[in-house]
């Protein structure tokens, strides 16, 4: 099974097009040079791979970085992880 | 080609329920952007709009007739009936409506009636769908509507083109009472898209403020949803003046354009030659106009691109502009914003006032003209430029004077 990291990488390179190799975490999607078109992609791939609602501009969350992306999802799976399971 | 001049014109918006009601508002500088409370705010992001608050269908149309209406086009009637009331124009008069264009302009179309319909069916596994959902929904439904209940004959059909759509109807419209193709037109858009599957589909694009509408500030953080209609009565000077109504201002010209470029992001190239084919159609100078009703959604990429085009487009005249966003007021009504737009353009070349950019904190330094902050100004205002850039590139600005 991969991990939260190699998941949104996948999902970075898809949708961006761009070489995996050239992801790293420290990078913003800004210096991905991703379009802002392809970053809402990327989000709504994530939330959809993941079942969960990424933050919007909250000062909480960074969603601008891959490391952010990474910490924010799982955070956010962790947290669903704990809520009772839905009947 | 004869002169066009607007004799009437009727507004449902979130500022008001007419016309004046709205530019009243506008004057005032007061916004109409707050929580939504059409639908459960639990399952939004930021539950902000610009809503219609308190529109009684029932106090405009009978069951029979309501049943036939989505919400889209109950507020383009009942715009349309104040339009026409109060331009005093008799259709059966000379044959008149015998060839009267109609074209109304919607990003959308009947979203309440497809909502309620994909509700039924994926929701409640209902397969049984209402009759009337397809005349309910269909794009030009509003234009339909106001034809038949005025029976006008004219070429009447709907502009689709996202936020431009209101400019677009109202561009087809002078072109043909311009040409004599049509003899007068009822023009103007409607949107009424606040469910929850629209507001949602905006949210996803990560467009929507958290805040407020705050077009060019630097603390500007997105657009926020509106809705309403307004609708315009277009006729030839000369048969405005003949029958003695009043003018309330001159459809000059008009610009179109699109970007060929980006699905999303705006082109300052494309916006630019737009306002450029309105004034050389309008036969304006850049000197000539005091006043634009900017786009100004209170997006990053609007604002910016936006400026760069007036700049381009006005040159040196640029600065002694007053440009403002009613949006921040009325929201972003997508296909009925030009047409609601032009009630504030209207009402600056009438009363000389200029309708103020609410919400309005720091200025941004990619945004340095004149947004006329906050509060309304009163100055002379001989011409101006309303201007509506939809996604897709689309662009259609449209150019007034002062009454002759």
């Amino acid at each position: 099974m991969s991990s939260v990291k190699d998941t949104i990488y996948d999902i970075i390179a898809k949708e961006s097009g761009i070489d995996r190799a050239k992801i790293t975490p420290e990078a913003t999607l800004k210096d991905l040079e991703i379009q802002s078109l392809d970053a809402v992609q990327i989000l709504f791939e994530i939330e959809d791979h993941f079942k969960i609602t990424m933050p919007d501009r909250d000062p909480n969350f960074d969603t601008e970085s891959v490391q952010g992306l990474i910490d924010t999802v799982e955070k956010l799976v962790a947290e669903q992880g704990a809520k009772p399971a839905a009947s | 080609m004869r002169r066009v001049v607007i004799t009437g014109m009727g507004a449902v918006t979130p500022l008001g329920h007419t016309a004046p009601a709205t530019w009243a508002a506008l004057r005032e500088g007061r916004s109409a952007i707050g929580p939504i409370t059409s639908l459960p705010r639990e399952a939004l992001r930021f539950g902000i709009a610009a809503e219609v608050r308190d529109f009684d269908p029932l106090q405009h149309f009978d069951e029979k007739k309501l049943i036939l209406l989505d919400r889209v086009s109950q507020l383009a009637l009942v715009a349309a009936r104040e339009a026409i009331a109060q331009s005093g124009i008799d259709f059966a008069r000379e044959n008149l409506g015998e060839n009267t264009a109609v074209v109304i302009g919607t990003g959308i179309g009947g979203e309440h009636t497809n909502d309620e319909a994909s509700r039924r069916m994926y929701a409640e596994n209902n397969p049984r769908l209402h009759p009337l959902t397809i005349v309910r929904l269909m794009a030009n439904a509003p234009a339909c509507q106001v034809s038949i209940e005025n029976g006008l004959h004219g070429p009447s059909f709907a502009t689709v083109s996202a936020c431009a759509s209101s400019n677009h109807a109202i561009a087809q419209a002078f072109h043909m009472v311009r040409s004599g193709v049509a003899s007068a037109a009822v023009a103007g858009g409607t949107e009424s898209c606040i469910t929850l599957g629209a507001v949602r589909a905006w949210e996803a694009m990560r467009v929507l403020a958290d805040d407020t509408c705050r077009p060019f500030s630097k603390q500007r953080r997105g657009l926020v949803l509106g809705e309403g209609a307004a609708v315009f009565v277009l006729e030839a000077l000369d048969d405005a003046e003949r029958r003695g109504a009043a003018i309330l201002a001159e459809l000059s010209g008009a610009g179109m354009s699109a970007d060929a470029g980006d699905i999303v992001f705006p082109s300052d190239a494309g916006a630019a030659l737009a306002m450029k084919r309105a004034l050389a159609d309008a036969k304006l100078a850049p000197d000539d106009v005091d006043y634009i009703n900017a786009h100004g959604t209170g997006t990053p990429a609007n604002d910016p691109t936006e400026t760069r085009a007036i700049r381009a487009t006005f040159g040196g005249r640029a600065d002694a502009l007053a440009v403002s966003s009613t949006k921040s007021m009325h929201g972003h009504a997508l296909g009925a914003a030009g047409a609601i737009e032009l009630v504030a353009t209207i009402g600056a070349l009438c009363d000389s006032i200029v309708p103020p950019t609410a919400n309005f904190i720091d200025p941004d330094p990619a945004c340095d003209l004149d947004y006329v902050p906050n509060v309304a100004r009163e100055m002379p205002v001989r011409a101006a430029l309303s201007n509506s850039f939809a996604f897709g590139g689309l662009n259609a600005v449209l150019a007034l004077r002062r009454a002759p």
